[in-house]
């Protein structure tokens, strides 16, 4: 692996992090809005950000998370397998803007683990807990897919790592 | 919020938990999560209670200072609570007042999920609460080792995490400082619909996106002016020890797996 590519993710994990631990509990405290679900848009420009979202993911879990023992496990795993099969849908779709609508639908139909999780944590029905979180996934996602695009067209993620 | 932010929730203290190798107390907590879900009566939640407790007392934490960093779970312990009183009907009917019935399965459901939950919870805080990030780093590059027969990353996953807990402390000062700046210049970042407040992030995010970026060049310069060339043959700074202690934990909880499976209903 580059060391860039080893710079970069280590920074962009802790770049997730400040903006959990800032811009969240200023902006959106009251909204069920998950400001770093924005990050998960990184792999569609460039799938060397993998383990960048997916640390950040895990500290972001251990530093904040209420369900620690099983968001650590089934977070993490959520992310691992919904960029994984971004990246693998990306072989074949080019185009940026379809990407991010893939990715914001795999992030969303997989929310089922999540459910599972909370399921498993709490007791939650899982059926009616899917829908909820996959919605709640599905509006972060499709409002952050035009956000990280405008900031793409200043920053170049592609070109970054 | 900035302290907790850059200690985590490491709370440096002198006890037996803290001195436990962290590969253990992941090794432990791993185990625990397991063996929590074959409690299903009174003695098997009982012999839970004793465990956990019996384990915060080894660690010295203070149990309020632990429960004082537990506020936001009290909701959803109360939550899931209500939730299986009033929504699991199964049993014989043990109250009813008007058309709200609690049934007798489901005021046992209600008590054990809650406790459940809280008990593991209690427990994993105490892997944050006895243990650095640095040393959880550590554990987890540890235990991912046989990893790399598969040719998985783990030096470079260690390293990657010891990048962002060390930049940390650094982003989010940045990051405090540009929203002072463009909160100076009037932008509201707290009001407004969302697709608003969303946008007026934008602007946040570009200057933030910029720093990382030129931080994390000129770090990969740093790392390789200084001959970084990746784990092999790397000598360590901090060395991690499996000691006769973490191997009691470890044999403790799989002991306790064994009492719940013999007590259980």
């Amino acid at each position: 692996m580059k060391i860039k590519t080893i710079a970069v993710n280590g920074i962009i994990a802790a770049l997730y992090i400040a903006i959990t631990g800032i811009i969240q509990p200023i902006a959106f405290s009251q909204i069920q809005f998950r400001i770093p679900e924005m990050f998960n848009h990184l792999i569609v420009f460039n799938k060397k950000y993998f383990f960048g979202i997916v640390l950040g993911v895990f500290l972001a879990n251990l530093f904040f998370s209420d369900l620690l023992p099983y968001d650590l496990y089934f977070g993490v795993a959520h992310s691992i397998i919904c960029l994984s099969l971004t990246i693998l849908i990306s072989t074949f779709v080019k185009n940026v803007w379809a990407r991010m609508i893939v990715n914001t639908l795999i992030f969303s139909g997989m929310m089922f683990i999540i459910a599972y999780e909370l399921n498993l944590a709490i007791g939650l029905p899982f059926w009616e807990t899917w829908l909820f979180t996959a919605i709640g996934e599905f509006v972060v996602m499709a409002i952050g897919a035009p956000l990280m695009k405008a900031i793409d067209a200043r920053v170049k993620f592609e070109k970054m790592m | 919020m900035m302290e907790k932010m850059i200690f985590g929730r490491y709370l440096p203290m002198e006890s037996f938990v803290h001195r436990m190798d962290p590969r253990a107390k992941l090794v432990v907590i791993t185990l625990f999560i397991g063996v929590i879900f074959l409690a299903n009566n009174l003695l098997t939640y009982g012999i839970l209670v004793l465990f956990t407790f019996a384990s915060i007392f080894a660690s010295k934490i203070p149990i309020k200072f632990l429960l004082n960093g537990l506020s936001f779970l009290f909701w959803i312990i109360l939550f899931t609570f209500f939730l299986h009183i009033f929504f699991t009907r199964e049993g014989d009917v043990i109250f009813t007042f008007g058309w709200i019935k609690i049934y007798e399965h489901g005021l046992q459901q209600a008590i054990f999920i809650s406790l459940r939950f809280f008990l593991l919870v209690l427990i994993t805080s105490l892997l944050t609460l006895t243990t650095s990030p640095i040393d959880i780093t550590d554990g987890m590059e540890s235990l991912l080792n046989p990893l790399k027969k598969l040719r998985f990353p783990v030096h470079e996953l260690a390293l990657m995490m010891s990048i962002a807990l060390r930049f940390i402390p650094t982003l989010m000062d940045e990051t405090d400082k540009i929203l002072k700046a463009q909160m100076a210049r009037g932008v509201n970042f707290s009001e407004g619909s969302l697709k608003k407040r969303a946008q007026s992030v934008v602007p946040l995010l570009i200057p933030l996106f910029i720093s990382a970026f030129k931080r994390a060049e000129e770090l990969a310069i740093a790392m390789e002016a200084r001959g970084y060339r990746g784990g092999e043959g790397r000598t360590k700074y901090r060395l991690l020890k499996w000691k006769g202690m973490d191997t009691l934990a470890a044999l403790l909880v799989i002991l306790l797996g064994g009492l719940l499976y013999v007590f259980r209903s």
